[in-house]
């Protein structure tokens, strides 16, 4: 089974709203997901450069699904439902 | 030449001031070094007016090239009278050099300092002269050439006399234990910065004490003559992105070592330069983002939180942090000239009042930085806009 990937931001902007890329939150996927996922650091996405058309930071991927405003809550359930759908 | 320059001391014990004083300055084009060490009569406050005093005046005739006799006489005459002695007295180093190595040296009832080539003590010749209103006062005067690897090591009569009296140094360490000492240390380590030589030698003289309590004040300044280590920090993109590829190439050309803070900054240079970032987040620590890596890069950070941070860490003079900040503060510590590529383009995201914490602006911190490193740590720091 191909593993889902969760990119995480880690721009100045991602780390201050709430740090989807803070180690606890990491930590939780991780101990939750195993293997099921990949988790991968990006240095910056830059999409709060474009911050009118995109709601708010901070930003995740979840493959190629972009999250906004992603709190711990909002990136389980896109990976369950993409779980779900597998 | 760079000159690496530090002085660590330690107070005479009871005491809650230092009476050994220590200044240096570099010109503002960065060519000339003037530095004194003065050691106050007695201790404590009284001894610290004293030698700060001297010092300060000392550093300011230097400066304006006023004759040594002149100063050293206005210098005696402005000292406050010590009520118990009579007498206004602060001995005193002063240094004036050049990064071609050219140095002047005036010495004033200090220990005479240490000329070293590698392990081996080299004894410049001097001049002296006698003071026409004290006639046991003498100016002793050097002027000579230091070469690359050359030290120059100046101490207070603390670590001369320290362990007076005692079994195993009852004459004191003397200038020849002191001599001895630091020969040891250079065979041990060539390249021994001065930092650590100057702190090695007080703790070498406080360990001769009886009790291991300082009983003078204590003080070890070393200059080392060598070529500079040198960094580059690329911090904020250009303000034009035209010249994006350019200030690149000019990053991947430059000579010595490297970091980027920022994350924008880091996917510019993966971008022109073809360089993959790579993420190392096992090495999160606190609550800064993570550092990365890159080929040909030390160092890749989060910009503002971890700039910020590292100011933060440079003043209160914790280093010995392990998160993304004490990293790049290892990195300006191991370096001697460090320049700064400072994009002038902001993220206006960072601005969002709706921001849970306060953002710096990025010029802001670096000029704080810069101030830090040249002040604190005796770094050569330019900033360049872009």
């Amino acid at each position: 089974m191909k593993k889902i990937q969760v990119k995480v931001c880690q721009g100045t902007t991602c780390y201050v709203m709430g740090g989807s890329g803070s180690k606890s939150i990491l930590d939780t996927l991780t101990e939750k997901y195993g293997d099921k996922i990949e988790i991968v650091s990006v240095r910056c996405f830059e999409i709060c450069h474009k911050q009118d058309s995109f709601s708010k930071a901070p930003y995740v991927y979840v493959d190629d699904e972009l999250i906004s405003s992603a709190s711990l809550e909002k990136v389980i359930n896109v990976i369950e439902s993409k779980l779900k759908n597998e | 030449m760079f000159i690496d320059i530090d002085c660590a001391q330690i107070k005479k014990f009871g005491q809650n001031a230092y009476g050994d004083y220590f200044v240096s300055k570099r010109t503002d084009n960065q060519e000339r070094l003037i530095a004194v060490l003065s050691d106050g009569l007695g201790s404590g406050i009284k001894a610290n007016i004293l030698s700060c005093m001297t010092a300060n005046m000392m550093m300011r005739f230097i400066e304006e090239d006023i004759p040594i006799q002149k100063a050293a006489q206005t210098i005696m005459d402005s000292l406050p009278v010590c009520q118990v002695r009579q007498i206004s007295y602060a001995t005193f180093s002063a240094i004036d050099c050049q990064n071609d190595g050219s140095v002047w040296v005036v010495e004033e009832g200090n220990p005479s300092f240490l000329w070293m080539r590698g392990h081996e003590a080299l004894e410049p010749e001097y001049q002296e002269y006698t003071s026409p209103k004290f006639s046991d006062r003498h100016l002793k005067i050097y002027q000579f050439k230091a070469e690359v690897g050359d030290r120059l090591i100046f101490c207070s009569d603390g670590v001369t006399q320290a362990g007076i009296g005692t079994a195993n140094y009852p004459l004191g360490f003397k200038r020849e234990g002191f001599l001895e000492y630091v020969k040891e240390c250079l065979n041990k380590q060539p390249n021994i910065s001065s930092t650590e030589l100057s702190s090695k030698v007080i703790q070498k003289a406080l360990s001769v004490e009886p009790g291991k309590h300082a009983g003078d004040d204590i003080s070890c300044a070393v200059l080392y003559f060598r070529n500079p280590r040198k960094a580059i920090v690329f911090t904020g993109p250009p303000y034009n992105k035209i010249k994006d590829r350019e200030y690149c190439l000019a990053f991947n050309f430059f000579n010595g070592k490297k970091a980027i803070c920022g994350g924008t900054t880091a996917n510019m240079i993966s971008r022109e330069l073809k360089k993959e970032i790579v993420n190392l987040p096992q090495t999160q620590s606190g609550d800064l983002p993570p550092v990365a890596a890159m080929e040909g890069v030390e160092l890749v950070t989060e910009g503002i939180l971890t700039l910020t941070r590292a100011t933060e860490y440079l003043e209160r003079e914790e280093l010995n942090h392990q998160d993304a900040a004490g990293q790049l503060v290892d990195f300006f510590l191991s370096t001697d000239i460090i320049e700064f590529m400072v994009g002038a383009m902001l993220n206006q995201a960072h601005y969002d009042p709706s921001l849970p914490i306060e953002i710096e602006v990025r010029r802001t911190i670096i000029k704080k930085m810069k101030k830090l490193l040249e002040e604190k740590y005796f770094k050569q720091v330019t900033i360049h806009y872009i």
